[in-house]
């Protein structure tokens, strides 16, 4: 992976603490960072060019104006006031290669001074064995602060550890080998059959904890369970926790949504062109 | 009517295998190459102006201009060559690289003529631009990809948008002229992908001036004349375009062949 930085700019050393989206159902995780850098007005500082990403290329995602600017895969962006450093992802991993990509991303976090890395991701409702619904959308984390995933300022802001992590189990365990360098993906895993307890460890945001974990750095992964469809209210969500875990304040923000968001100019298409009124 | 709870949930936005840590990567494919009809192995070339080709109308129109010399080839190991004819066919799985007699600058063109998959795309890229070619400014032709839009898109409509790198947006600031005149830019909302977002993000990241132009629709006589129209108009302003054939007549059988709406079973 290489780091090419947008002519004038240079990567601001006291941002030390990243978030990016793990791919996950609803592209949750990519939509919270979208509404984290429109927010921000975070600036973009430069790309980060990975063979292990399929390419894609659109317009300025963010702002109508000034028009053109050119949107690629993978963009690094940085709000200096709030020193965070958001790295969003367009488009998928080429097939098989995710933990190559999260060792890729691990390696540019620490070599460019991150101390703290914040992933967001989207859980399957589908998978939700325990339905609490008195407590409406819940935050569920994941954090190297303790070896059980545990951390104090989750804790304290009301989030739930995810309960099916468990750092001795064989997928857990065999990510953490995946994560370290020189090792590689077997062509044949080496378990005869995956079972339910194989499913989380097997998701993007556990290689990125696991790669990340692997640099030394202290990662908290936030998530929420979804189904796939509107997953717009789930991106507010995420980051909002993401802002809260910051401890980011009110006047760092420059939107009128909700006092403080603003909505990602891209976001006018995202589900497509309306209906043909024609029909009726 | 479905039963939301029981039945099989829709398709996922993505599938399975994108979302697993331990899904197997594809078998590796041997390293695309280029080919050159110097012997001189160490000869980069730079031009002034390298376009690449990949839409149909776009493939149509610069295999058939006529003042362009064959000066090598870029190989994926993946296409045999057997269908492939001696002289060079539009028909031919190929990406063959010419060079334009009729200029003072060296101008050279792409027409790739296999689809290359988005696996590949970065490592094709990486060939074209940047190593043994280093152009001043590139120009990419492709077709709007209708998956991947948000806008409205329809056969009855003709129209062409670009992208273009922050160097040759610069560029038009500082009074070089714009290698495609006169087109919107391309939507926020939608995207490119494959070998053409591959081929103008290596623009982007090299700091080349890169220009990207997608049309619509696909096939047909007009979006090829009006991929003609932005290309003598800009790109190919002042340069022989005289072609080895009745252009309009032989895309028009061509485009007829493509258009499958008019092999519907209802006119049987």
């Amino acid at each position: 992976m290489e780091f090419y930085v947008e002519e004038g700019k240079e990567l601001d050393q006291n941002c030390s603490t990243l978030i990016l989206p793990a791919l996950s159902i609803g592209n949750v995780g990519q939509l919270a960072v979208d509404l984290l850098i429109a927010s921000l007005k975070a600036e973009k500082i430069g790309y980060l060019d990975d063979p292990n990403i399929l390419p894609c290329v659109g317009n300025d995602a963010y702002w109508p104006s000034p028009p053109g600017d050119l949107t690629l895969p993978l963009e690094a962006y940085e709000s200096s006031s709030s020193a965070l450093t958001l790295v969003q992802q367009r488009s998928p991993v080429v097939k098989g290669m995710m933990v190559e990509y999260a060792k890729n991303l691990a390696n540019f976090a620490s070599s460019n001074g991150k101390k703290h890395v914040i992933i967001l991701s989207s859980l399957d409702f589908g998978r939700w064995h325990t339905i609490d619904v008195s407590s409406g959308l819940q935050v569920y984390y994941l954090s190297t602060s303790n070896i059980d995933g545990t951390d104090e300022d989750c804790e304290r802001l009301g989030w739930n550890r995810l309960q099916e992590y468990n750092p001795s189990q064989r997928m857990w365990k065999y990510l953490n080998t995946l994560a370290e360098v020189g090792s590689a993906l077997e062509e044949d895993l080496p378990f005869e059959e995956l079972g339910d307890e194989d499913y989380y460890p097997s998701l993007p945001f556990a290689a990125l904890f696991s790669c990340f974990k692997a640099k030394g750095l202290k990662v908290t992964c936030l998530l929420c369970y979804c189904s796939e469809g509107d997953n717009i209210p789930e991106g507010f969500h995420l980051a909002e926790a993401a802002s809260k875990l910051m401890r980011l304040s009110q006047n760092e923000f420059h939107g009128n949504e909700a006092g403080k968001w603003i909505i990602p100019f891209s976001w006018k298409s995202v589900y497509g062109p309306p209906a043909d009124i024609s029909l009726f | 009517m479905d039963d939301v709870v029981t039945d099989i949930p829709p398709p996922s936005r993505f599938m399975l295998e994108d979302l697993n840590n331990f899904t197997p990567p594809s078998h590796p494919l041997p390293s695309p190459f280029l080919v050159f009809s110097t012997l001189d192995y160490s000869k980069s070339f730079h031009p002034s102006l390298l376009i690449i080709a990949m839409s149909s109308p776009s493939l149509h129109l610069l295999h058939h201009l006529s003042s362009k010399t064959l000066i090598g080839t870029l190989v994926l190991p993946e296409f045999p060559f057997s269908g492939n004819s001696v002289e060079p066919s539009l028909s031919d799985k190929s990406c063959n690289i010419y060079a334009l007699n009729d200029s003072d600058r060296l101008i050279m063109i792409a027409l790739v003529q296999y689809s290359v998959t988005s696996e590949r795309s970065h490592a094709v890229a990486k060939l074209l631009i940047g190593e043994r070619i280093i152009p001043e400014r590139v120009l990419i032709l492709d077709s709007v990809q209708s998956r991947n839009f948000r806008g409205k898109l329809s056969p009855d409509d003709i129209f062409a948008v670009k992208l273009e790198t922050s160097f040759e947006r610069k560029s038009s600031d500082t009074g070089d002229s714009p290698l495609i005149k006169g087109l919107d830019y391309f939507p926020s909302g939608s995207v490119v992908d494959g070998l053409a977002a591959a081929l103008l993000s290596r623009c982007q990241l090299k700091k080349i001036k890169g220009t990207l132009c997608v049309s619509w629709p696909h096939f047909g006589v007009s979006v090829m004349s009006l991929v003609k129209s932005l290309l003598l108009k800009g790109a190919l302003a002042g340069i022989n375009h005289s072609s080895d054939a009745d252009l309009e007549d032989e895309y028009l059988r061509f485009s007829r062949s493509k258009d499958f709406h008019l092999d519907s079973e209802l006119y049987t």
